[in-house]
């Protein structure tokens, strides 16, 4: 019986000189991170509700949503912002949603402590944000008839700054995390050189969201963390690779040692992309308005790990002169490759 | 790599068989599944943004309750002072920056002052050997002493308040215990509230901005003082609570309805705790709203004696820092029962009853985070999660199939399945929430998941073209493809155990889909995987493998 498998077309061997490319893709990625750093200073991220405190309610008018409702919140809620919210694809529900935020940033000195200035203010602050939110849903009702609360959101200014540090703190302290692993299992050029590449993909991925001004929420944190993950999973496929031929080529340059491994992943970095990037297209497609940024930012994610992994990661062992037959310790079944 | 025993193989097949055996009571209906044995019928737990609700994290304002032990500490030291024999003369002694400071009249009584206030310094818990003391006590000069809670006090307060707190909303806002609520503590000083389907968002905010603090207390001369009256009116200060006052051991509280206030006596023993219930109930003679209640046998003897020494005074009914009413002692009450009269209207009182039948809040609450989810739009979020997931699955599976053709794809897309199945079952058994972010996670696995499978397929390939013969191939291809299969895995576990503990919220529960995804993923293409390729090669015996 024959056989279709389309992986043949894969050639076993392919010899892509991806190592001489490396100045190329250095000066790339160094001017992208640059844009991705100077947008961060000039436009910033756009934080969602998760970060800034507020309000965020989201409407359904019962058809789709007034054209006047923008100028007539607008008007009456300052610095408020509306934006009409598709529904997922195979949703029974034919009209849009309308999601209006109130940001709601009383500015709190010192408010860690507690303070009964603190304790104070905050309790003012709740309470502006629940009869901000009370008021908009009045004044609606009041001009629109078939109004109904689809969802509603508040995040007081405290427990926004919580979720903002603890998100930092959770991307610093995973890749300090893998840092420590990698070197443990591989060389320490290793484990920076996948550092390395992983903050690359962070600092870009958040120059996306600079660039395009996409809501940066909570999810968000979840899926750059994921990236770390994926990017990660990419570029540790690649080192020990490069680690077996390391034993395997003893007199060859490092260089090409470093692309003939790059190569003989190749194949498989190209699948494994493939089918992460199908799974999260349709996610980005039909998972609804709830996932949209997530998944935009793990698509996105994907393509710029992968490239760290052959451009930024490998080549980054060049520079950082990894020492050759420092580990002795060579599995036995590599000496005893004789069938 | 390839050889398996007879157990192995048992063990392998009976777990997958167990896991999906586990995973499909999600997917059939809910009669069906009803006709199952009860331990079958548990299903993935959805989060709220899925099957809508409200979420809520309240903060417990836990510098009033701190404040309120300072007072009471201030009260013991003037009672212990006051009993000693003979009595010790203090000076000054107020509640200053978190302390109790005094000074001692005679500074030759300060040996005396330090040794009785040692002697109230009790251990925080009394069951518990070398438990630490709840005040520390330091001489300050030579005729002053200073009175500091210890962090052990203070977090034993933490840890009390925290859960009467808990309790009291639990009584509130579910009574009958009949609503899938969660209520937990968080953090330090929070509080979360989960309640699913939430449709009365509304009564359960009231439910925890009102402390329903009650207390009754005997209205001082100073009331009708106008000079003292309007001094204590005009310096309110409705934070606080404080007022500058004419007389020592006075408070003011402000009315409810009307507009002045009342000075009454500070100290009193009839409050929230004597209640032994309330109903909402109908005034006899005018047949307006009123609240009953009716004292326990300590505070019905109490409120006797206060009601026989002061009839024809006034004393003021106080909740929550606002007087309901004041009315005039007629007679003394001596059946601990009476009437709280107010303008209530009948929705009012029976709220009020039913606050006050679960207890006073020991501290406000703030609440810091809310989220609220039609239980609509959760459906809709899980209808599109559902939609992608297949449409991502059958992508995936169909790239697999093109690959690598029917036999590797088909065992490649049979461990996918399997993975799937696992993760529905460990998230069914683990009773983790799946959240809207979960599905993601799951969405993302499927993607991913293959990954194991074509880094072994990759390697058998090149093991393939290096001149080995199939068996040999595959063998070589599994075992040199698992150390990175692991240290990659490895990995991304770091990273979402990361995420989960530092993560909150729906992030958690993309942790957790994750990590499990990551965990089933491996064993599905290292373990279940080789077993399926195995059992092939057995069959077959290829001269050439179709890769």
């Amino acid at each position: 019986m024959r056989d279709i498998s389309l992986v043949r077309i894969l050639p076993v061997e392919p010899r892509v000189p991806f190592i001489s490319a490396r100045l190329v893709a250095g000066v790339i990625s160094i001017i992208a991170v640059i844009i991705s750093m100077t947008l961060f200073i000039t436009k910033g991220l756009n934080y969602g509700l998760d970060f800034t405190g507020g309000v965020v309610t989201t409407v359904d008018f019962g058809v789709e949503p007034p054209a006047d409702v923008q100028n007539f919140v607008q008007t009456r809620f300052e610095g408020s912002q509306v934006q009409n919210i598709s529904q997922p694809a195979g949703s029974l529900i034919d009209h849009d949603y309308l999601r209006i935020s109130l940001p709601l940033q009383i500015e709190e000195g010192g408010s860690d402590d507690a303070s009964a200035d603190g304790e104070a203010e905050r309790q003012a602050q709740t309470d502006a944000q629940q009869v901000a939110q009370a008021a908009l849903f009045e004044a609606l009702e009041g001009q629109y008839d078939n109004l109904k609360l689809i969802s509603t959101e508040t995040v007081s200014g405290k427990v926004s700054g919580e979720l903002r540090r603890k998100g930092l703190i959770a991307v610093v302290l995973a890749l300090g995390l893998v840092l420590a692993y990698i070197w443990f299992r591989f060389e320490w050029q290793f484990g920076l050189g996948a550092v390395a590449a992983l903050l690359h993909d962070v600092i870009l991925t958040l120059g996306v969201f600079e660039l395009f001004q996409i809501e940066f929420n909570l999810a968000i944190i979840a899926a750059i963390l994921t990236i770390v993950g994926y990017s990660l999973n990419d570029t540790v496929i690649v080192y020990d690779r490069i680690r077996e031929n390391l034993r395997k080529y003893k007199k060859m340059p490092l260089a090409e040692v470093i692309n003939i491994s790059i190569n003989d992943t190749l194949s498989r970095t190209i699948l494994t992309s493939m089918t992460t990037l199908l799974a999260l297209t349709a996610l980005y497609v039909l998972g609804g308005p709830g996932l949209e940024g997530f998944s935009f930012a793990m698509i996105w994610g994907v393509i710029v790990g992968t490239y760290s992994s052959i451009f930024v990661a490998s080549p980054l062992l060049l520079v950082l002169k990894l020492k050759r037959g420092s580990r002795i310790d060579a599995p036995k079944d590599d000496v005893a490759k004789t069938v | 790599m390839l050889f398996f025993s007879r157990w192995k193989t048992i063990f392998i097949v009976g777990l997958v068989a167990l896991g999906i055996i586990l995973a499909a009571p999600n997917v059939m209906n809910s009669d069906t599944r009803a006709k199952l044995p009860t331990f079958l019928q548990k299903t993935i737990n959805l989060g709220l943004d899925l099957q809508g609700g409200a979420h809520m994290l309240l903060e417990v304002d836990l510098s009033s309750v701190l404040q309120q032990a300072l007072v009471n500490e201030r009260t013991g030291i003037l009672t212990e002072f006051r009993d000693a024999n003979p009595r010790i003369q203090g000076d000054q002694i107020r509640i200053q920056n978190g302390l109790v400071v005094g000074r001692l009249r005679n500074a030759a009584d300060q040996d005396r002052a330090l040794a009785v206030l040692q002697e109230m310094s009790t251990p925080v818990d009394p069951t518990q050997i070398g438990s630490p003391r709840r005040t520390e006590v330091t001489s300050v000069g030579n005729d002053g002493f200073s009175v500091r809670i210890t962090d052990a006090q203070i977090e034993a307060i933490r840890k009390r308040t925290i859960e009467q707190s808990i309790e009291v909303l639990r009584d509130r806002i579910d009574p009958s215990g009949t609503t899938e609520m969660t209520l937990v503590r968080e953090g330090d000083d929070r509080i979360l509230l989960q309640v699913p389907g939430a449709k009365n968002i509304d009564e359960i905010k009231a439910a925890i901005n009102r402390t329903a603090n009650l207390s009754f207390h005997l209205v001082h001369p100073d009331s009708n003082q106008e000079r003292a009256l309007a001094q204590a009116v005009q310096t309110f200060d409705p934070e606080t609570g404080d007022a500058r006052l004419a007389s020592i051991g006075t408070r003011y509280f402000p009315h409810q309805d009307t507009a002045g206030g009342l000075i009454v006596e500070e100290s009193t023993r009839i409050t929230g705790e004597c209640l032994e219930n309330s109903s909402p109930g109908v005034h006899p003679d005018n047949g307006s709203a009123i609240v009953n209640f009716s004292f326990n046998f300590r505070c019905s003897r109490l409120f006797g004696e206060m009601t026989a020494k002061n009839i024809g005074k006034p004393f003021a009914v106080v909740l929550d820092g606002e007087i309901i009413t004041a009315p005039n002692i007629r007679g003394a009450i001596t059946g601990g029962r009476g009437f709280i009269e107010g303008s209530f209207t009948p929705d009012s009182a029976s709220e009020l009853s039913r606050l006050l039948n679960a207890g006073a809040l020991p501290a406000k609450l703030v609440i810091v985070e809310e989220r609220t989810v039609s239980a609509e739009l959760g459906e809709a979020s899980i209808r599109a999660g559902q939609v992608a997931s297949i449409i991502g699955l059958m992508g995936v599976a169909a790239f697999m199939w093109l690959s690598y053709g029917l036999r590797f794809g088909t065992i490649a897309n049979l461990a996918l399945a399997t993975n799937i199945g696992l993760i529905a079952a460990a998230l069914t058994v683990l009773g983790a929430t799946l959240t809207l972010p979960g599905i993601a996670g799951i969405i993302l696995t499927i993607g991913m998941a293959v990954d194991a499978n074509v880094l072994i397929f990759e390697r058998i390939r090149e093991e393939t073209h290096n001149g080995r013969p199939p068996v040999s191939a595959i063998e070589t291809g599994y075992r040199r493809s698992l150390a990175p299969i692991l240290d990659a895995n490895i990995t991304t576990l770091i990273a979402a155990i990361t995420l989960y503990f530092v993560g909150s919220g729906p992030v958690r529960g993309f942790a957790v889909t994750l990590a499990i995804g990551i965990v089933t993923s491996v064993f599905t293409a290292v373990v279940f995987a080789r077993l399926l390729t195995a059992t092939w090669l057995r069959g077959t015996r290829p001269k050439s493998l179709p890769i």
